[in-house]
């Protein structure tokens, strides 16, 4: 089954912390060779900018109107995901436990069309 | 029939979930071997071995219900039901069936209608009433709860060996609340108590069974036993509560006290082994007065070291004051009540009543009473603390303060 890790952080500037990013992207790199080495297969993953850079379109009546913002607010914003491939949930759970993550890491699976 | 299908279900359902990988259909499927049984065996008589009977039955039923089913292909994924090569560490599917219904990914009110439901076979309009909650929201809770099982893809097995240690308290935990529950039932209930607690002590007693040496799980066993052995003098003729230390112990169940002796784990390490040795020492005392205050309280200081919760420690702090006396034990409740967690806890005024009973402080006691009894939500509870709070202001009973004011 296909899952999607939805990793939450207190927002930061990262261009305000260079060494904390360096530090951060060292440790998805070993992640990342942690999952290849488990055989793992990751489908997607990508680092999001922050909820300050966010823009939300909803929906009024018929007409769907932009504003600034997260769709949610939260203290934390969503900093990044990963979409792996494994057998069930409890696997899933393992890898989010190893998986980098500022506050913590909601798991969902993904719909799977019946015919793929 | 009534014997067979509470001995026989977990069972049965057990092994038809692997085949159907889908709860609802074994449900199904079981059910209806169920009934057939009733005409079968008043015709044949008992089969030798009812539960290859009902199984055969159950699985043939759940095949037909399939190819009828084909044509409406579910839209959730089905079951996890992994191939495991080690099945045989936990060769009962029993176990595989609770695990699942008690994952932590469900909360605890799910997990708990879930095992109720599934594990031990009751319908849920039986299981509403027993938490105050319509039928129709029973009914929904459980349905979200099976669909998120196979939504979210919580397999169908037994944790490994590595992963059993986390995910047993989850497992521990359902049971209990379930035990507590028919300990101190809601008034109104279809389901009797007895009814709810003994399908806790035949879950914690299957676990025991299929987890043997499991320190925890002989802790929560003994637990349950030496609770519910209290039971028949835990209320009076007019089914007011009596308190431990009223309680006639001529009357407590002896052989269910001896199982639970001997299955306190030495030494108590985890948090239910060490309720039980608690339960133990009072289940050990021939009377309240011979009651080893000092090792309750040594037990209650260890329970606080591995599991602290507000509960234990306001427990604690009624123990210490049976060594310590009155004045201590409030001294140390009043630092309880700066704990927001127990605001609404009606045992907390209750506890301070009673301390400043035994002080003659008779004004302040009927106040704390009539608070407790204000947040009681057990209507022959909040009788009695009514009923104390009304003896306090009418002066206190002949010989009460004396007897009760010394540390015993």
């Amino acid at each position: 089954m296909k899952y999607m890790l939805m990793l939450y952080e207190t927002e930061t500037d990262w261009s305000q912390h260079p060494e904390e990013l360096q530090a951060s992207l060292a440790e998805h790199d070993a992640f990342d060779a942690w999952l290849k080495e488990r055989g793992i297969p990751v489908v997607g993953g990508e680092a999001l900018h922050g909820n300050s850079s966010a823009t939300t379109l909803r929906k009024v009546g018929d007409e769907m109107v932009v504003t600034d913002g997260p769709y949610a607010e939260l203290k934390e914003s969503l900093g990044g995901f990963y979409i792996i491939d494994v057998k069930d949930l409890d696997e899933a759970i393992e890898v989010a436990r190893r998986c980098p993550t500022g506050t913590g890491t909601e798991i969902r699976p993904v719909w799977e069309m019946p015919d793929s | 029939m009534a014997t067979a299908y509470r001995r026989e279900w977990a069972q049965v359902l057990a092994t038809v979930v692997r085949l159907t990988r889908d709860l609802d259909a074994a449900q199904d499927a079981v059910q209806e071997a169920f009934a057939s049984a009733v005409t079968a065996w008043r015709a044949g008589g008992v089969p030798d071995n009812p539960g290859a009977w009902l199984t055969t039955a159950a699985r043939r039923k759940a095949v037909s219900a399939r190819r009828r089913a084909a044509a409406l292909e579910s839209r959730l994924p089905l079951l996890v039901v992994p191939d495991e090569p080690d099945m045989s560490d936990f060769p009962d599917d029993r176990l595989r069936l609770l695990f699942t219904c008690c994952h932590p990914a469900l909360d605890l009110p799910a997990r708990v209608a879930l095992t109720l439901n599934v594990v031990c076979g009751l319908p849920t309009a039986d299981i509403g009433p027993l938490f105050l909650v319509p039928p129709a929201t029973m009914a929904a809770r459980v349905t979200r709860a099976k669909r998120k099982i196979r939504a979210a893809g919580i397999p169908y097995r037994v944790p490994g060996p590595d992963e059993i240690g986390a995910r047993l308290p989850a497992v521990l935990s359902t049971v209990y609340l379930l035990f507590v529950q028919g300990h101190t039932p809601p008034r109104g209930t279809e389901l009797t108590a007895a009814d709810v607690t003994g399908r806790a002590l035949d879950l914690a007693r299957m676990l025991a069974d299929l987890l043997p040496g499991t320190a925890e799980v002989a802790g929560l066993l003994a637990l349950l036993l030496l609770t519910e052995a209290r039971q028949p003098a835990r209320v009076d003729a007019t089914g007011a509560p009596v308190l431990l230390a009223d309680q006639d112990r001529s009357r407590w169940d002896q052989r269910m006290i001896a199982e639970g002796l001997a299955l306190v784990p030495v030494p108590p390490r985890g948090p239910y082994a060490l309720q039980a040795a608690i339960a133990a020492v009072h289940a050990r005392a021939a009377t309240a007065a011979d009651t080893d205050w000092s090792a309750i309280v040594a037990l209650y200081d260890r329970l606080l070291a591995v599991h602290p919760s507000p509960v234990a420690a306001l427990a604690r702090t009624m123990a210490y004051a049976e060594v310590a006396g009155p004045s201590a034990g409030l001294a140390e409740l009043d630092v309880l009540a700066a704990d927001d967690r127990l605001a609404s806890y009606h045992v907390l005024p209750a506890a301070r009543a009673d301390l400043l009973r035994r002080l003659g402080r008779s004004a302040e006691a009927a106040e704390a009473y009539a608070a407790a009894a204000a947040l009681a939500g057990n209507a022959a509870e909040r009788a009695y603390l009514a009923s104390r709070a009304a003896d306090m202001e009418t002066g206190p009973r002949p010989g009460g303060e004396g007897r009760d004011g010394d540390p015993r």
